[in-house]
């Protein structure tokens, strides 16, 4: 991680939003189960992101489709209320809005050769809360 | 016996090692017989009783034969492995009755063909590996399936040597057993390894999520502690009640009393649950158990068992077009007068947003002064979930 260019040590200390972006940068967290969503929530908002939850993917697509400020997509996999789990949600994302990059978490050991869409990223639960935070910072930043 | 066996089970189709004894032995007394006619003074090694008794050994040895091949026969009839004898290159030669059954085709259609390509693509490769290890005089072994790809029997193949006259390879000998069933074994542990695997970080995940919560809401580490201990066995009592099920479901009245046991002694009489028999998947049991817990430990603190004359009433029913609704009420009730709570902690927040989220469904969290009141309804099948999985 040292040789990450994107991430400096004033990144790194304030945890804030990003410098290239105004305001917080909005992510939807798609996640089924509510104990684990209301904590990854608590979690993205104390780190400056304007969190939006669905609980299954077609919820999902219902808000990308009225919010067109996501800027970046976090799903679980096992998501039985919905139409489609995890992998299919981001694909169908990667393809329908191919600048919001997409994240998918399981606690799956790791996904199948076919399953995630191209330059998506796999994290796997349990994940470090700042872990993840960092992720999805350096996530924004690039998609920026 | 163990010799008879090993001498005809080495080449059944061609002479054996007994039968040429026997010829050479027939061969030697024609000689004989041959050098007496022209030379009297040649003279006999033995009388006429000698040659009684070769003659008689002759024919036992030829009995014996008899025996023995009809023994053979019988026992590679009897073995339900597939034994097939195949010649250097690979050719097959010759099926037991068992190797007739696997191939599921006359005779004709099997003798003659290629050995190796009676295997499905990937595992000629492995076959054709083991016929070269026999034809060193090495063991060649693998494990295949054949068949139909959907239903298909695996087999472990054994590929050795016959050994020819002078100890060199002269035919090769597979045999193949069934080990579908052992096969399925396998393949069955395989997948619930994997899926314990996925259950145990779910269950680690969800436990950071308690902990996390548990720590952003309290007031004192002491407070902490003690919460996030209740609500870790919580947890784990919601675990033992979904053993008991094998993990594919729990009965809402087991759920129920799960939660409430630890509170049990200081209940008797004035805690009851009521409704009818349903079942409930393994996430729903987490979520509600959790849920329940949450009102029982607020119950226990302020609420109507922090009194001795406070009841606590659990009732359910399911309702609406084929009874796919599940709704349950928690009612406590003489117990000191309720004042809401100043903000909303884990419990309810965790009513509030766990299961109208998970779950679709909808809750109301209560706070008259007469008591507490939860009630929540959601779809059935979404709080069955996880309860077909495992069939």
């Amino acid at each position: 991680m040292t040789s990450d260019p994107d991430r400096t040590p004033s990144d790194a200390q304030h945890g804030g939003p990003s410098p290239a972006c105004d305001a917080a940068p909005v992510v939807l967290l798609v996640e089924d189960d509510g104990l684990l969503l209301m904590e990854a929530a608590d979690t993205l908002a104390e780190a400056g992101f304007t969190v939006l939850e669905a609980p299954h993917a077609d919820q999902a697509l219902a808000v990308l489709e009225s919010r067109p400020d996501v800027e970046l997509l976090m799903t679980d996999v096992d998501m039985p209320l919905g139409s489609m789990n995890g992998f299919a949600l981001a694909r169908l994302v990667s393809r329908r809005w191919p600048r919001i990059p997409v994240l998918v978490v399981s606690g799956m050991g790791s996904p199948g050769p076919h399953d995630m869409p191209p330059g998506a990223r796999f994290i796997p639960k349990p994940y470090a809360p700042s872990a993840l935070v960092r992720t999805l910072h350096d996530t924004v930043r690039r998609a920026a | 016996m163990v010799a008879h066996d090993a001498d005809a089970e080495r080449a059944s189709p061609e002479e054996t090692g007994r039968r040429r004894a026997i010829r050479e032995e027939t061969a030697r007394l024609r000689a004989l017989l041959r050098a007496a006619g022209t030379d009297p003074q040649a003279g006999f090694p033995g009388s006429a009783a000698d040659w009684e008794a070769r003659l008689a050994t002759a024919e036992e040895l030829n009995a014996r034969l008899r025996a023995s091949e009809a023994f053979t026969a019988r026992l590679l009839a009897a073995s339900r492995d597939s034994i097939q004898v195949l010649s250097l290159d690979g050719t097959v030669q010759w099926l037991s009755e068992g190797g007739r059954a696997a191939a599921g085709r006359p005779d004709e259609d099997v003798i003659g063909t290629p050995w190796a390509a009676s295997w499905q693509d990937g595992d000629r490769v492995a076959a054709e590996v083991a016929l070269a290890a026999a034809r060193t005089g090495r063991t060649g072994r693998f494990r295949a399936p054949s068949g139909p790809r959907d239903a298909p029997r695996w087999w472990d193949v054994v590929v050795s040597a016959i050994q020819g006259p002078d100890g060199a390879p002269e035919r090769l000998l597979a045999v193949a057993r069934d080990v579908t069933e052992a096969q399925r074994a396998e393949e069955q542990q395989a997948l619930l390894m994997q899926e314990m695997a996925h259950r145990v970080k779910n269950t680690l995940a969800l436990v950071q999520a308690v902990a996390a919560q548990t720590l952003r809401s309290a007031t004192s580490v002491d407070a902490a502690m003690e919460a996030f201990n209740g609500r870790l066995m919580a947890l784990s009592d919601a675990h033992d009640v979904l053993i008991r099920g094998a993990w594919a479901e729990a009965d809402l009245a087991a759920v129920v009393a799960g939660v409430m046991a630890p509170h049990i002694d200081a209940l008797a009489g004035r805690f009851s649950a009521s409704g009818p028999a349903v079942s409930l998947g393994p996430r729903a049991v987490l979520t509600l158990s959790l849920m329940l817990h949450e009102l029982a430990t607020n119950a226990a603190k302020y609420g109507a068992l922090s009194s001795p004359a406070g009841r606590v009433a659990v009732t359910w029913a399911l309702s609406g077009d084929e009874a796919a609704l599940l709704r349950l009420r928690w009612q406590e009730s003489d117990g000191p007068p309720v004042a809401p709570p100043r903000r909303g902690g884990f419990g309810s927040r965790l009513i509030e947003r766990s299961l109208v989220h998970s779950f679709g469904g909808r809750v109301g969290l209560r706070f008259p002064t007469e008591g507490v009141v939860m009630e929540f309804e959601a779809p059935l099948a979404a709080m069955q979930d996880g309860i077909s999985e495992r069939s």
